[in-house]
């Protein structure tokens, strides 16, 4: 699924300390990965890379048996709309659009991922509306203003934008730091049943070791780099 | 097509501001049409005021000079036609018509000008459309007199009404002739011409008011049996028509070239042209204004498109997490600036068409200038289109920040 070998990447081109050193990584098929680290280890950094926006240094990346580097911008813009779900922190919502709207978003810029839609579905909405249901969002909240919802409520529309169309890959970058204890262990209880529903790889960065419990793989990025 | 939706929920969702940039061109694009619609429809008044007229002969002056007291009541002319010369130059082979004019009365500050009846048979004006009464009828009698209907209107006169015209020009002339009454007899229709604003006598009353005051006025006689017989020994101008253009060219060399008397001929429709030329600088001045309130309020735009920018990086960022690519970005951001920008043309179409619909009538009252209220013309269509096309490439430069900040930003921003 992801395959690293020999990663590095520097923010500038003559930096003298690369920010990102990884020796290998590999994370199998229908993994779900918890990945952590203080701030400043270089996790947002290693989740750019694997989404295709930058590319590394030096070394190979593969997802998806996809060598990044060797694709052209628009190329890694098309195979991350078309392989990839992306879960924010907090806020990650547009405005200006309904819930159901914002979840039609993730597949709206990809072909593929609105095939898989309507392989299973009739229509897009009565997808998004289905996933938002699963993921515990009440019908009646599915076409109110996206501001009016709770942190919570909005995570859960997030996460619904990701699933849309199946994607292989789910990066979720610190999705439950804004909720509580309980909300946060409820969530990533979906995430997981979604994902596995879904047969997606997910890989769930955190800086909190506290939901370490509930993956069945964890990767300390300081170790991981300190492997060089 | 989801681009066409996200720009419209977008600005829909930054309303506010948008619609102030909306509102902004929209009365730009509303005083640039309407600047440039009472040119065009002041300079057609103003070249409508006299038709069908092959020549103005006058006493040898100015051309512009002659046209603008003859036709458009402005000035006056110390010299005649002697009626003789009047007489002789009429009587030319190809002339069709001729009207003489005699001003240099007035009535409350209204010119007073005294023909004859071939006055309301041959004058023209606009697209060669003649006089038309409104109500009554053209005069019978030396002592009636035919208003204008701005005449009518400013001084409320009806049919039946007597005035009183005094001698010279300006509301305080210093001889009235209350003993000469006249009788409203005729109304014409508006023409947004300055026929409008005079009153028309019969020329042989005119020759009572003037030329014959020392006679006609100490006699003390009763004027109202008096057909119109008579002619005064000199008249102010005439107008003539002629069978073919080839007789106007002629018989415009004879009289500049004229013996007996010093006069002039001119063609009206050349002297209106060099007349306009003149005024042409006000014109620009005008248009030029336009154009520099539509560029303010285009660059209103771009500050307002280049400050929402910084707020909207997370919402281009959450694009780019997506899928979006950097050029959809980009022409979500022009896409944006091309609605405001129309919207701004379509509202200030209407606003344009609000102001023409309500100021039409004062403009013609107050200015002469008649608006034409019609569908847009292929010059202000260009118009719109120019302000259209600036929009657009305004548009492009945020439009190209936002590509470079997607590149930059990739889905998280960092500042």
């Amino acid at each position: 699924m992801i395959n690293l070998e020999n990663v590095s990447f520097k923010w500038q081109k003559n930096a003298a300390i690369p920010t990102l050193v990884i020796k290998q990584l590999i994370i199998n098929n229908g993994e779900h990965v918890f990945l952590h680290g203080p701030s400043g280890s270089g996790k947002s950094t290693l989740l750019a890379l694997l989404a295709g926006i930058n590319i590394t240094t030096s070394g190979q990346l593969c997802v998806l048996n996809q060598d990044l580097n060797a694709l052209t911008n628009a190329q890694r813009d098309a195979f991350r709309a078309d392989h990839i779900g992306i879960i924010f922190q907090n806020f990650n919502l547009l405005p200006y659009l309904t819930p159901l709207e914002n979840v039609c978003l993730g597949c709206q810029f990809s072909k593929k991922r609105q095939q898989h839609v309507f392989s299973q579905a009739n229509d897009l909405v009565s997808e998004a509306a289905r996933l938002l249901n699963a993921l515990g969002l009440e019908s009646h909240l599915h076409n109110q203003n996206v501001a009016t919802l709770s942190i919570g409520q909005q995570q859960r529309v997030a996460a619904a934008r990701a699933f849309i169309g199946s994607p292989e890959l789910i990066i979720a970058d610190e999705p439950t730091s804004a909720l509580d204890t309980q909300n946060r262990e409820s969530f990533i209880k979906l995430l997981f049943e979604q994902a596995k529903k879904n047969n997606s790889t997910l890989v769930f960065v955190s800086h909190d070791e506290t939901l370490k419990p509930l993956f069945s793989r964890t990767i300390d990025l300081v170790n991981l780099q300190g492997d060089v | 097509m989801i681009l066409f939706k996200l720009a419209y929920k977008s600005l829909l969702n930054r309303r506010a501001s948008v619609l102030l940039t909306l509102l902004t061109i929209a009365i730009s694009v509303m005083l640039l049409l309407s600047i440039e619609r009472v040119r065009v429809d002041a300079k057609s008044s103003f070249s409508n005021t006299i038709s069908g007229t092959d020549l103005i002969v006058g006493a040898r002056t100015g051309d512009i000079q002659l046209l603008l007291s003859s036709v458009f009541r402005i000035g006056h002319t110390n010299n005649g036609v002697s009626w003789q010369s009047y007489q002789y130059i009429t009587k030319q082979r190809g002339v069709k018509w001729s009207i003489p004019i005699s001003l240099g009365d007035s009535h409350k500050g209204q010119a007073v000008l005294g023909t004859t009846l071939d006055y309301f048979k041959h004058y023209r004006f606009a697209k060669k459309q003649p006089l038309a009464f409104e109500q009554g009828l053209a005069f019978a009698s030396i002592n009636e007199v035919v208003i204008g209907s701005e005449v009518a209107k400013k001084l409320a006169y009806k049919i039946g009404d007597e005035i009183v015209i005094s001698h010279g020009m300006g509301n305080t002339s210093f001889h009235h002739h209350d003993d000469n009454p006249f009788k409203v007899v005729g109304i014409l229709k508006p023409t947004g011409t300055p026929v409008d604003k005079t009153l028309h006598v019969p020329l042989a009353a005119i020759e009572l008011i003037h030329g014959g005051a020392d006679n006609a006025h100490d006699d003390h006689h009763d004027h109202s049996n008096h057909a119109l017989v008579g002619h005064p020994q000199q008249i102010t101008a005439f107008l003539m028509g002629f069978d073919s253009p080839l007789y106007t060219l002629q018989v415009r060399r004879n009289i500049n070239q004229y013996k007996k008397e010093p006069l002039l001929a001119i063609m009206p429709t050349v002297t209106l042209k060099e007349l306009w030329e003149m005024l042409a600088i006000v014109e620009k001045i005008l248009l030029l204004f336009s154009f520099v309130v539509v560029i303010i309020s285009l660059l209103g735009m771009l500050t307002t498109l280049l400050a929402n920018l910084n707020q909207r990086r997370r919402e281009l960022a959450i694009l780019r997490s997506v899928g979006a690519r950097p050029w959809q970005l980009f022409s979500l951001i022009s896409m944006e600036s091309l609605l405001t920008t129309f919207l701004g043309c379509l509202v200030g179409c209407i606003l344009f068409y609000a102001l023409m619909g309500t100021t039409a009538g004062y403009l013609q009252s107050q200015a002469g200038v008649s608006i034409n209220i019609s569908v847009l013309s292929d010059y202000e269509l260009t118009l719109i289109g120019v302000i259209m096309a600036a929009g657009f490439v305004i548009g492009l430069i945020p439009a190209t920040r936002a590509y470079f900040y997607s590149l930059s930003d990739g889905m998280s921003i960092k500042i």
